[in-house]
């Protein structure tokens, strides 16, 4: 065994090298398990600060996997909360959603149930129940607020946790993780553009897909050809969270239209710039062949920095083989034809690599769901993967 | 005689502002293709401040429940709101809006 073969098994020892099971990628029954001990128990990203800029902007977001929609309304102090989006009196949503995700936006910082018309305000009290003198003394307003759900900010990220009372708070959850990305220039980087589409596939085969980066030489040959081949760097496992450093082959030659795009933009992932945006702890060595880091912040955001740009993945469990992914990819606003056209260019080569990514997904899920594969074989640059499995693990049976 | 209510600085066209003149009345003030009006802040319906609204077609929408009124007149122009509003003569000198009456 020689140590640059099999360097990652060698720094995580305690995550064993065997082959990992399909069960809990196929089973209905520890997909209960899922909601009940993760989505129910920890922090989720659910958006940017910048998405609600305005007192009394809120979002509306569906969280399937811990069975309730969450309202995120900024208040007229200019702060974020979350509340379960059921109304007191006989429990309909409050605000009506239209699809994942629903965006509104109220002068006075309020939302109104459709239904009977109560009024909430944005820190979740019950402003007024039209006809109120009707119901009886012991119906109370001041005990009939919004369900508040816990909510908390890092780097503009909005996150909250469904629990009644969260174990830990976010910072503490995010732990070394956070420090790792702090101080990166995400809100500067704020033009960009979101994909999203479900599919039938378990939510961890979505995320496996996109947390190694040896698939890239065969299934992205037409999108990145030839570009990575130096594999991972700088693994770095926190907790739950894991990252690393993907790197990529500087011989590799760009299509002359990329050549041009990639010296107006410097939004690819495969052109090279002088000057560094990234935190320290980031390409801490300066390897000339730094693509990205690639992070996944447990249990289903996938966070991605480079120079000029950002991307994130999410995966959010609908049913053990149902998922909606949400790709949205950031770099800054362009101020020029050319630099809008160069950018253009970079987000529809990220939109060709993202098809050929998500292609794989729903084969998956039908062929380890015809069971006659059991198990599934990692090697060592798959490290992020078998750590996912390892973590997923241990919460359900926590 | 005439009461000040605000700088007209403080009412864009077509917005409205509150106006709290600190002895229980509350006023809306509008302007309206140039020209200032003035209501009461409060809601017939809810207890809504109907400068929390937004103006469309010459009526304030209440944010609570949606009804709209006249800006004009005070007139309920919208369900669920059915009771008029009390309008307020204003007028507009010196860089002022000015309560008349």
């Amino acid at each position: 065994m020689s140590e640059t073969v099999h360097r990652w098994m060698e720094a995580y020892p305690e995550l064993g090298s065997g082959p990992i099971s399909t069960e809990p990628y196929i089973s209905p029954e520890w997909y209960e398990k899922e909601k009940e001990k993760i989505f129910k128990k920890v922090w989720l990203c659910v958006g940017r600060a910048n998405e609600i800029p305005k007192a009394g902007d809120y979002k509306v977001k569906r969280l399937a996997a811990a069975d309730t929609s969450a309202i995120i309304m900024r208040g007229k102090d200019g702060k974020i909360r979350a509340f379960h989006n059921a109304c007191a009196h006989r429990g309909n949503t409050v605000v009506t959603e239209t699809g994942e995700e629903t965006y509104g936006s109220s002068k006075a910082a309020i939302v109104t149930c459709r239904f009977h018309g109560w009024v909430y305000d944005a820190e979740g009290k019950l402003k007024q129940v039209p006809s109120e003198q009707r119901f009886y003394n012991c119906f109370h307003k001041e005990d009939n607020g919004l369900t508040p759900i816990a909510c908390d900010i890092w780097e503009g990220f909005i996150f909250v946790n469904i629990a009644a009372e969260p174990e830990t708070g976010l910072t503490e959850y995010l732990g070394e993780y956070a420090e790792h990305f702090a101080g990166y220039p995400f809100d500067d980087l704020n033009y960009g553009f979101t994909y999203y589409t479900y599919l039938d596939c378990n939510w961890k085969v979505a995320h496996d897909a996109f947390a190694e980066a040896y698939h890239v030489d065969t299934i992205h040959a037409g999108s990145f050809p030839n570009v990575f081949s130096t594999g991972l760097q700088n693994v770095k496992l926190m907790g739950p969270h894991r990252s690393c450093a993907v790197c990529l082959t500087l011989n590799a030659k760009p299509t002359p239209v990329s050549a041009v795009a990639n010296r107006l933009a410097g939004a690819s992932l495969v052109s090279q710039r002088g000057e560094s945006m990234l935190p320290p702890t980031i390409n801490p060595d300066k390897r000339s062949d730094f693509a990205f880091e690639l992070s996944v912040l447990f249990p289903n955001t996938l966070l991605h920095i480079s120079e000029g740009i950002w991307f994130t993945h999410q995966f959010w469990p609908i049913a053990h083989n149902k998922t909606l992914w949400e790709g949205r990819y950031y770099v800054k606003a362009p101020e020029t034809y050319s630099q809008r056209w160069a950018t253009e260019h970079a987000m529809i080569l990220q939109r060709n690599a993202w098809l050929e990514d998500t292609a794989t997904m729903e084969d998956t899920q039908r062929a380890m769901q015809s069971r006659a594969k059991l198990e599934q074989h990692l090697q060592d640059d798959e490290i992020l993967i078998r750590h996912g499995a390892v973590v997923v693990d241990q919460f359900v049976n926590a | 005689m005439t009461e000040r209510l605000c700088a007209s600085g403080d009412v864009a066209e077509g917005e409205v502002f509150q106006v709290d003149l600190g002895d229980g009345r509350i006023l809306a003030v509008y302007r309206l293709d140039g020209e200032v009006f003035a209501t009461d802040d409060l809601c017939s319906h809810g207890d809504a401040s109907l400068a929390d609204g937004e103006i469309e077609n010459g009526q304030i929408v209440c944010p609570y429940h949606m009804g709209t009124f006249d800006i004009r007149t005070g007139e309920a122009t919208g369900a669920p709101c059915s009771i008029a509003i009390r309008t307020y003569k204003v007028t507009e000198e010196d860089g002022a809006i000015m309560l008349v009456g």
